[in-house]
C-alpha cells in the first residue's frame, strides 16, 4: 500500500486530524481512496473516547445519518504514538461557516441547507439507539434524570479546570438547578456538537457528512435544539440560528419534520446549559495551555473568549 | 519607550499577515497563524487598558463587597452561615490591601476577590424567597451590572462574526450612558 498526500487538516480540536491518500491493488486492479485519520491528541478542548465516536458513526450510517464511512479503529498507541481511527474522506465540499455562509458559492442553496440541517438532526433523534448497539453509551436513570446528568457533568468540568474564581458560571449552575426543565419527550441519541462548521456540504446544500460526534450521548433531544441555536453558531451576528434560518422557522421545520414538541422555556435551559457546557470546554484549552499540555496557541486563544460566553449566560437567565 | 508594547503588537501582526502568512503553503500552518493574529488582536484589545480595568474592577469589587458583608449583615442576624460569610469578607478584605500596579499583582487580587463574590452570590441566592431578601436583592443587581460590564470589555474573535451585532448593541447603549453623565 502507498500512503501519499498526508497533510494535517485545521480544525478538529479534539482530536488530530489528517488527510491522506493511499493506493493498492485488490484484486488485480488498482484502488485509490482517500482517508481521514483521527488520532488523540497530547493535550485537547474535550476529554473523549475515541470508541464511541467511532462506534455512534458507524451505527447512525445505516440509519440514513450521512457520516463517512467508518474503517479503522485502533486503541493500542503503539503504531502512531497516540491511538486514532480512520474514516472515508469526502471530497467536494465545505465545513467552514466562512465559506458555507460567506461564499457567494452556497447563497443559493441556503434554504435546501437550512432544510437538510433540521431533516438530518430529526432523523439523529428518531434513531434507535438500543437495537443499534448503543446503550452501552450510557442511559440516563430516567426522562427527567437526563438534565441534571449533564449540569453534573459539566460542573465537574469547571471544578476540575478553572484558573479563576468563575462567579457567573457558578450561578448560571445554581440557576439551572432552579429552573429544570420538564422531563426528556423520549431518551435519544444526542449529537451535542449539532451547529453550522460541524457538517461537509456541497454548493448544491446538500449535506454529505455531519461530523465531530465526540460529545455525543443519550439524552434530551432539546439540547441538541438549543446547542444548534447558540449565539457562538450565529456566524453572520444576527439572531438567525447557524446563520441558516429564523428561530420560529426552525422550530416548526424541526416539527414538521416528525422531530419532537419543542417549549421555549425548555430551549431556553439548554441554551444557558450549552453557553456553560461551551465556556467548561474553552476552560479546559486554557487549562491544558497554562499547564505546559499544549503550545497551540488556540488554547491560549480560547481562554481569552470566555468573558462573551458570560454575557450570553447573563442575558439568558435574565439577570 | 517606543515603540510601545502595543505598536510592537501591531508590528508582529504586519509581519504575520504581510511575510509569513504569504509563505505558509499549509492550510494547517495558515490556521494556526489566524489563531495567533486573533491572540495578538486580543492582548492589543486590553494592552493600553489591562491595569487600569482591573484597579477599577478591585476597587468596584471592594465596594460590592464591603456592601454585601453590611446587607448580609442586617439582612439575617443570628444566621450562622452566613454570618462565617460576613467575617470571611471582612477579613478578606482586610488582607488583599495591596497599592502594587503590577498585573500580576492587580490580577492575584481579583482573584481574590473574585472568589468572594462567587460566596456572595450563593449566598443571595440562598436567601431567595426568604425574608430579609429585599434588603439584598438591589446589591444582587449591582453585581449583575458589574459583571456584565467586565464580560463586555476587550476583543473577542466572536466580535466580528457571531456576536457582532450584539456588541455593537452593547457599545452603543454604554456610550450613550456616558453621553447621559456628561450632560448630567
Amino acid at each position: 500500500m502507498a500512503i501519499s498526500a498526508l497533510h494535517r487538516i485545521p480544525g478538529g480540536f479534539s482530536r488530530e486530524t489528517w488527510s491522506f491518500d493511499a493506493r493498492w491493488r485488490e484484486y488485480g486492479r488498482e484502488v485509490h481512496r482517500g482517508f481521514v485519520l483521527r488520532r488523540d491528541p497530547d493535550a485537547s478542548l474535550l476529554v473523549t473516547d475515541r470508541d464511541v465516536e467511532f462506534r455512534v458513526m458507524d451505527a447512525v450510517a445505516v440509519h440514513g445519518v450521512p457520516v463517512p464511512k467508518m474503517y479503522w479503529l485502533e486503541n493500542d498507541g503503539s503504531a502512531l504514538d497516540r491511538p486514532f481511527f480512520v474514516m472515508e474522506r469526502i471530497d467536494g465540499c465545505e465545513t467552514h461557516p466562512s465559506k458555507v455562509l460567506m461564499d457567494p458559492r452556497f447563497f443559493s442553496a441556503r434554504d435546501r441547507l437550512a432544510q437538510e440541517f433540521v431533516d438530518i438532526l430529526v432523523r439523529i433523534h428518531a434513531f434507535d439507539w438500543r437495537a443499534g448497539g448503543l446503550a452501552s453509551l450510557g442511559v440516563p436513570a430516567s426522562e427527567a434524570g437526563c438534565a441534571i446528568g449533564e449540569i453534573q457533568k459539566w460542573e465537574a468540568v469547571v471544578d476540575r479546570d478553572s484558573l479563576e474564581p468563575q462567579p457567573v458560571l457558578r450561578a448560571a449552575f445554581r440557576w439551572l438547578r432552579r429552573n429544570l426543565p420538564p422531563p426528556a419527550q423520549r431518551i435519544v441519541l444526542v449529537h451535542a456538537d449539532y451547529r453550522t462548521g460541524n457538517f461537509l456540504c456541497n454548493s448544491e446544500g446538500e449535506i454529505k457528512g455531519v461530523l465531530d460526534w465526540e460529545m455525543t450521548h443519550l439524552g434530551d433531544p432539546m439540547e441538541d435544539i438549543a446547542w444548534s441555536c447558540m449565539r457562538p453558531w450565529r456566524w453572520l451576528g444576527d439572531e438567525k440560528i447557524g446563520g441558516l434560518m429564523e428561530r420560529a422557522d426552525f422550530f416548526r421545520s424541526y416539527q414538521q419534520a416528525g422531530g419532537f414538541a419543542i417549549a421555549a422555556d425548555a430551549v431556553r435551559f439548554w441554551e444557558v446549559l450549552g453557553n456553560v457546557k461551551f465556556a467548561a470546554i474553552l476552560l479546559t484549552g486554557a487549562r491544558s495551555f497554562c499547564d505546559g499540555r499544549t503550545r497551540n496557541p488556540l488554547m491560549a486563544l480560547v481562554g481569552r473568549n470566555v468573558a462573551r460566553l458570560e454575557l450570553e449566560i447573563m442575558d439568558l437567565m435574565g439577570v | 519607550m517606543r515603540p510601545t508594547g502595543l505598536e510592537s503588537i501591531r508590528a508582529i501582526q504586519a509581519a504575520l499577515a504581510d511575510i509569513i502568512v504569504p509563505e505558509l503553503t499549509s492550510a494547517f500552518a495558515q490556521d494556526a497563524a489566524g489563531a495567533v493574529q486573533m491572540l495578538l488582536e486580543s492582548l492589543a484589545g486590553d494592552w493600553d487598558t489591562a491595569a487600569e480595568d482591573l484597579r477599577r474592577d478591585n476597587e468596584a469589587l471592594s465596594v460590592l463587597l464591603a456592601s454585601s458583608r453590611d446587607a448580609l449583615d442586617r439582612a439575617l442576624p443570628g444566621n450562622k452561615s452566613l454570618a462565617s460569610t460576613v467575617t470571611d469578607i471582612e477579613n478578606r478584605l482586610r488582607e488583599i490591601q495591596d497599592d502594587s500596579l503590577t498585573l500580576s499583582s492587580l490580577a492575584s487580587r481579583n482573584h481574590a476577590l473574585g472568589a468572594l463574590l462567587e460566596r456572595i452570590l450563593v449566598a443571595f441566592d440562598d436567601l431567595t424567597g426568604q425574608s430579609g431578601y429585599e434588603k439584598v436583592d438591589g446589591l444582587r443587581r449591582d453585581i449583575y451590572v458589574h459583571l456584565r460590564q467586565v464580560a463586555t470589555r476587550g476583543w473577542s474573535f466572536w466580535d466580528v462574526s457571531s456576536f457582532r451585532e450584539r456588541m455593537i448593541a452593547v457599545r452603543s447603549a454604554a456610550a450613550e450612558d456616558d453621553a447621559r453623565g456628561a450632560v448630567r
